[in-house]
């Protein structure tokens, strides 16, 4: 999809690339509020369940689109180990995530006697 | 290099400082000399938000069976040091920078990020420990969020007791139309008003990291002359920090005064804030409102509908909403501290095709600050 232009700057089909990023961007937030708009204005013609996944894969295009344009995680020399960088977090993201996050508030109270202090005594 | 002046203190220092300008063409084959700047923004940041946990607090009255908040203004010279350390340190770092004209961009030399600018390697560690920052907030939304009832099921199901803890998210107040629900004020129709400062200030967000990308484009066209380049650096510069100011000012719609055109019945945009809406971290006895009646009431100007309403405490979800939505807020600022720096220094020559990788810098934090709100804005406003 990106392909040099003839200044040796990176073009999507033959845009720039940043401004060709910034207009999906724009089309895509619009999007994203007229979702949301939707289950106001038809409430009960629009479900819950298909606005969050709008959100989701509009938020995807939204992040990958700034993190590989906008901050040239893509196309340049340096792009792949500053991309291994910036994934380093997510291993920690997904332990938070997972085993924090969608843990229950009153997990701590249920767990297991072989989990909880005292069992070592 | 001093620009747009004479830099008195750069003429006779040729010697190492840590506190004042650098000389980036003298010295040690052009290498900077070390700086106080990161230290003492960090231990300026540290101070600051231990002042601010001794200043703000929260504790429970056994006798009243509340939660109490109080400022002790005792401990304000805390907050002030830490901002004091923290400002002074900024000083340090923009007086070193001043001077930087590209000439000596220092590499870094370990494994893996072999011959990448120091400062570019620099940015991204920053970037790396600010997304843990906001996991952890989102972690915390998400362990709350999944397992607090929903206050509108809850409501629904008829299994409550009045006062009793549940989630009723932002969206509720903002996308939803709040207790007003389908009767919320909608001049555009086909979305509540309280949605439009959000909405706004998502495409600001958006058009000003196009703006920031668009300045470095302009600062690395060595076809320009200085003063085009300069001039036109300096004013997409300058409509970054305008669309950072007008983030903050609908974000402080949005929370603390809401929005208004015309008056009563007849208002073309109504959209009380937050706060008047009783969305706070105090909420612990907020008055929950399952069905509107547009016109019940005594005097007929609207009302709950009778047995829809219950007591419920949402301070929760209030306090994840604000905590989140506000340390974003935080980083936003943060940019247009360092965008003002940034307009004053591009006015006056400091960009160049030689060091125009500065603003691409600061760049990385202002789209990483955009793409926070990627996520925050869907997660909070919108669900």
């Amino acid at each position: 999809m990106g392909e040099h232009g003839h200044d040796g700057h990176h073009t999507i089909l033959g845009f720039d690339r940043y401004k060709f990023n910034f207009w999906i961007l724009m089309i895509f937030t619009a999007i994203e509020v007229v979702a949301v708009a939707l289950t106001f204005s038809m409430r009960d013609a629009v479900s819950m369940g298909t606005v969050v996944f709008i959100l989701v894969a509009v938020g995807i295009v939204k992040g990958v689109g700034i993190a590989a344009i906008f901050m040239h995680l893509q196309g340049d020399d340096d792009s792949r180990v500053l991309t291994a960088t910036a994934l380093f977090p997510v291993f920690f993201i997904v332990v938070m995530v997972l085993f924090i996050g969608l843990t229950h508030p009153d997990a701590a109270d249920t767990l297991p006697d072989w989990c909880r202090p005292g069992f070592y005594t | 290099m001093s620009y747009g002046g004479h830099d008195d203190d750069h003429h006779h220092d040729h010697q190492h400082s840590h506190w004042g300008p650098h000389d980036w063409n003298h010295g040690h084959g052009g290498a900077p000399h070390n700086s106080w700047a990161p230290i003492m923004l960090a231990f300026g940041s540290s101070i600051f938000l231990l002042g601010f946990t001794k200043v703000f607090t929260q504790t429970w009255d056994d006798n009243a069976d509340i939660w109490t908040y109080a400022i002790h203004s005792s401990q304000i010279g805390l907050l002030i040091a830490g901002l004091a350390i923290f400002f002074a340190g900024l000083t340090v770092f923009w007086r070193q920078d001043w001077s930087h004209d590209g000439s000596h961009e220092p590499k870094s030399e370990g494994t893996p990020f072999r011959t990448i600018d120091i400062r570019k390697v620099a940015v991204w560690m920053f970037l790396m420990s600010e997304m843990m920052v906001f996991s952890s907030l989102f972690s915390t939304y998400l362990r709350y969020r999944t397992g607090f009832d929903n206050c509108e099921a809850l409501f629904e199901s008829g299994l409550f007791v009045e006062g009793q803890q549940c989630w009723l998210p932002a969206s509720y107040f903002i996308a939803e139309g709040g207790y007003h629900q389908e009767h919320a004020h909608a001049a555009l129709g086909f979305m509540p008003d309280t949605l439009i400062p959000g909405a706004i200030n998502t495409f600001a967000l958006i058009i000003s990291s196009y703006t920031i990308v668009l300045a470095l484009k302009t600062a690395k066209d060595a076809s320009l002359s200085d003063a085009e380049r300069n001039s036109k650096v300096g004013k997409y510069l300058l409509s970054t920090l305008a669309l950072a100011t007008l983030f903050l000012i609908f974000k402080m719609v949005e929370w603390f005064i809401g929005f208004n055109v015309g008056h009563g019945e007849d208002a073309l945009f109504h959209s009380p804030s937050l706060l008047a809406d009783g969305f706070t971290i105090h909420a612990s006895e907020y008055t929950y409102c399952h069905e509107w009646d547009h016109h019940g009431g005594e005097d007929h100007a609207g009302a709950c509908a009778a047995g829809a309403s219950a007591i419920f405490d949402i301070r929760m979800s209030a306090s994840t909403f604000y905590v989140t939505t506000g340390t974003h807020g935080v980083h936003v600022f943060g940019g247009m501290v360092a965008l003002f720096y940034m307009v004053i220094k591009a006015f006056r020559g400091g960009y160049t095709p030689q060091n125009a990788v500065s603003i691409e810098y600061f760049g990385l934090y202002w789209h990483f600050v955009d793409l926070v709100w990627v996520l925050v804005f869907p997660a909070f406003y919108l669900y």
